[in-house]
């Protein structure tokens, strides 16, 4: 019998679990370059409102994610360290690159997306519009030795 | 009542017909234009909310299959090497074009004469030199004048920012000796017209939410409805139909409550693409037309032309913000264009640089390939590539041949029961080896620039967007479609000013020169007014 699902988010209690280490496993937290983890953004909230109909194949991720912890290490993904964690990410998915790779893909969306991470990286937070962006005109100097060619169509 | 006829009814709201509209609406004619889709809402637009880089995947797919608009039709492209790219709606392909607006040059007109191969053009590039120009004050074109690839012209705005990635591009060009200019761009780089100027949002072909991209629901359609004409939208045509003089009388179509309409006229002027056109064409059997309107060479959907498209990315170092700026246009080499006997393939290429990936695609793509690893590193990683991408578009020539083709799908049919189109078609081996040349020579350019890493994406699918060929002009009524001025052999009434016409297919984007071939068709039919049809 499935497990009850605990949360508007739509998982389970061990998902749940599951999800928060793959997260932090997956993008940590780097405090010297001020980035959160991908775990301490909302996930379910970001995939509820953009890719709802990936809800189904992030639970069948999480299931598989805590199979392969119970089968390979015998301990529940949700009690790995964050070492052992990405260990088991990545040797699965050098052998199935399909592994957990709509979590992944959704975690990606919904990290790069975020004002915190934006802001991290250098640029404003918020749409594109209508605080748009600056850039550079470009050196036309270089365009000389173009001049220079002469007429290079024909006709 | 008397019966309601229209003096010229366009068929389609894009490119073509805007500028067709305009020119022709000075003859105080009445025009109705019949369009499919919606007018946009620029406040829709992806780019108005920070999750822009999801939200333009699906909504604003430049695939009519994974859009699936209500007033989109499906593409059978089972058995073709490259998908449709278009836009059902007020503006057409414009709404999504990334706005790179290169001339065809006067070697395009001329490609039997000059290279023995294709077919020369009825029209050379003298004949439009004009309409490109009124063309580019229509719509709001930037550029830089003095480009030594084409003959010369004044760009009524100054030129978009390269950036500093365009700079490091430049460069990598000069060691190599190679031709570059920043591109002509369909953006306003200055208030222009009453439109604000480009704020370097970033994804122009999800829509522009400042309406500084020149498409024509901004550039034309509003000027052309205080002119006068009658644009009706979600009005989807069935079926042209003619009597028993060749002479076609009307369309037929579905309007925005799914009740069967008809509108005579005059005069009809198809304006619906390279794939729409034939489309309704074939649609469009009579007794008098079993084939298809307009068919009796037999050529209509045929010589279908895309761009064969390649892609090359580079990493350069420098912290180059080279994701940031009008993203399908920085700067252009036409240093392959034109036909070098020394090279394996006829004909050429333009390479379109284009801006770099944003932060989320650069993700994807980095933890798929395996150079942005998940854990510890990531973060490292991903600084190395971020602002540091720069794209390679390689923009091959296509040449026609009658087994590309647009055909109507026995099954497969739109949500008002009319057939869809069907794509059948191959990539020569001309293509092949012209695509081949453009990937090395992007590689060698973006190795020359300082890239430290270099991937070559090869041939891509998802690049249909330029649709040529398939109702092609010229004099002889047995090898072509419509004459000199756009006009039907086979109905004398009917028009078709969409890339349809295209006798080749150039090798850059062809909107500027479509609109301004529009214009060329349009002037004509004002000038031979008294007699039209004879």
């Amino acid at each position: 019998m499935a497990e009850r699902i605990v949360s508007d988010s739509g998982l389970s209690e061990t998902q749940s679990r599951t999800l928060r280490v793959m997260l932090d496993a997956i993008i940590p937290a780097d405090a010297g370059r001020g980035m959160p983890s991908a775990g301490e953004l909302d996930l379910m909230g970001y995939v509820a409102e953009f890719a709802p109909e990936a809800l189904d194949a992030i639970r069948a991720d999480l299931d598989a994610a805590e199979d392969l912890a119970q089968k390979r290490l015998g301990i529940a993904f949700g009690g790995l360290s964050a070492d052992d964690a990405i260990d088991l990410v990545n040797t699965s998915r050098a052998t199935e690159p399909r592994f957990a790779q709509t979590l992944i893909t959704q975690a990606l969306g919904c990290y790069y997306q975020d004002d915190r991470v934006v802001t991290a990286l250098g640029y404003p937070a918020g749409p594109p519009f209508p605080q748009g962006n600056t850039v550079e005109k470009g050196d036309l100097s270089l365009l000389e030795p173009v001049r220079k060619m002469g007429k290079i169509y024909r006709g | 009542m008397a019966e309601d006829i229209a003096d010229i009814l366009i068929i389609g709201a894009g490119a073509s017909s805007a500028a067709a509209a305009w020119s022709l609406s000075d003859t105080r004619m009445r025009i109705v234009c019949l369009e499919q889709g919606d007018w946009m809402n620029p406040a829709d637009y992806p780019s108005n909310r920070r999750e822009w880089q999801v939200l333009r995947n699906v909504a604003y797919s430049q695939s009519p299959n994974v859009r699936k608009r209500d007033t989109d039709y499906p593409i059978n492209e089972d058995d073709s090497a490259v998908s449709v790219a278009n836009f059902n709606g007020v503006g057409g392909g414009t709404v999504l074009y990334s706005g790179h607006f290169p001339r065809f040059k006067p070697s395009d007109f001329r490609t039997r004469s000059l290279d023995g191969v294709g077919d020369d053009w009825p029209v050379d590039y003298y004949d439009l030199e004009p309409y490109f120009a009124q063309n580019d004050r229509n719509m709001g074109v930037s550029g830089l004048a003095g480009d030594p690839a084409i003959p010369y012209h004044e760009p009524p705005l100054p030129h978009i920012p390269i950036g500093k990635m365009g700079n490091a591009v430049a460069r990598g060009f000069n060691k190599l000796g190679w031709h570059w200019w920043p591109s002509d761009a369909a953006i306003i780089s200055e208030d222009y017209e009453g439109r604000g100027k480009c704020l370097n949002l970033g994804p122009c072909n999800s829509g522009c939410a400042q309406g500084a991209k020149s498409s024509v629901d901004i550039a034309y359609w509003p000027l052309n409805q205080r002119l006068g004409v009658e644009l009706r939208t979600r009005c989807r045509v069935r079926e042209i139909t003619v009597d028993d003089n060749d002479m076609a009388t009307g369309a037929i179509y579905f309007d925005e409550n799914g009740v069967e309409q008809f509108q005579a006229a005059h005069v009809v002027i198809m304006a619906c693409n390279g794939v729409g056109t034939p489309r309704l064409l074939l649609n469009s059997t009579s007794k008098r037309f079993p084939d298809g309107l307009a068919n009796r060479s037999g050529l209509v959907g045929k010589n279908l032309m895309f761009h064969p498209w390649g892609h090359v990315e580079g990493f350069l170092d420098g912290n180059l913000d080279g994701h940031l700026g009008p993203q399908g246009t920085s700067l252009l080499s036409q240093q392959f264009y034109e036909t070098d006997p020394s090279r394996d393939f006829v004909r050429g290429y333009t390479l379109q640089v284009t801006r770099g990936q944003a932060p989320l695609s650069l993700a994807l793509q980095g933890v798929a390939r395996g150079d942005i690893p998940l854990g510890k590193g990531h973060h490292e990683a991903f600084r190395k590539y971020l602002g540091n991408s720069v794209l390679f578009n390689i923009c091959c020539e296509d040449l026609p041949e009658e087994i590309n083709t647009v055909t109507l799908d026995p099954d497969l049919k739109d949500s008002s029961g009319i057939p869809a189109p069907k794509i059948t078609y191959r990539l020569s081996e001309n293509s092949q080896r012209m695509l081949a040349h453009g990937i090395r020579s992007a590689t060698e350019a973006l190795e020359a620039a300082g890239a430290f890493q270099v991937n070559s994406w090869g041939q891509n699918r998802h690049t249909g967007w330029h649709l040529m060929g398939t109702a092609r002009m010229g004099k002889d009524p047995a090898k072509s479609v419509v004459n000199e001025w756009g006009r039907s052999h086979d109905v004398r009434n009917l028009f078709i000013i969409d890339g349809s016409i295209f006798v080749t297919a150039g090798a850059v984007n062809p909107t500027t020169t479509i609109q301004a071939l529009a214009l060329y068709i349009a002037d004509n039919m004002k000038k031979n007014l008294a007699n039209l049809f004879d």
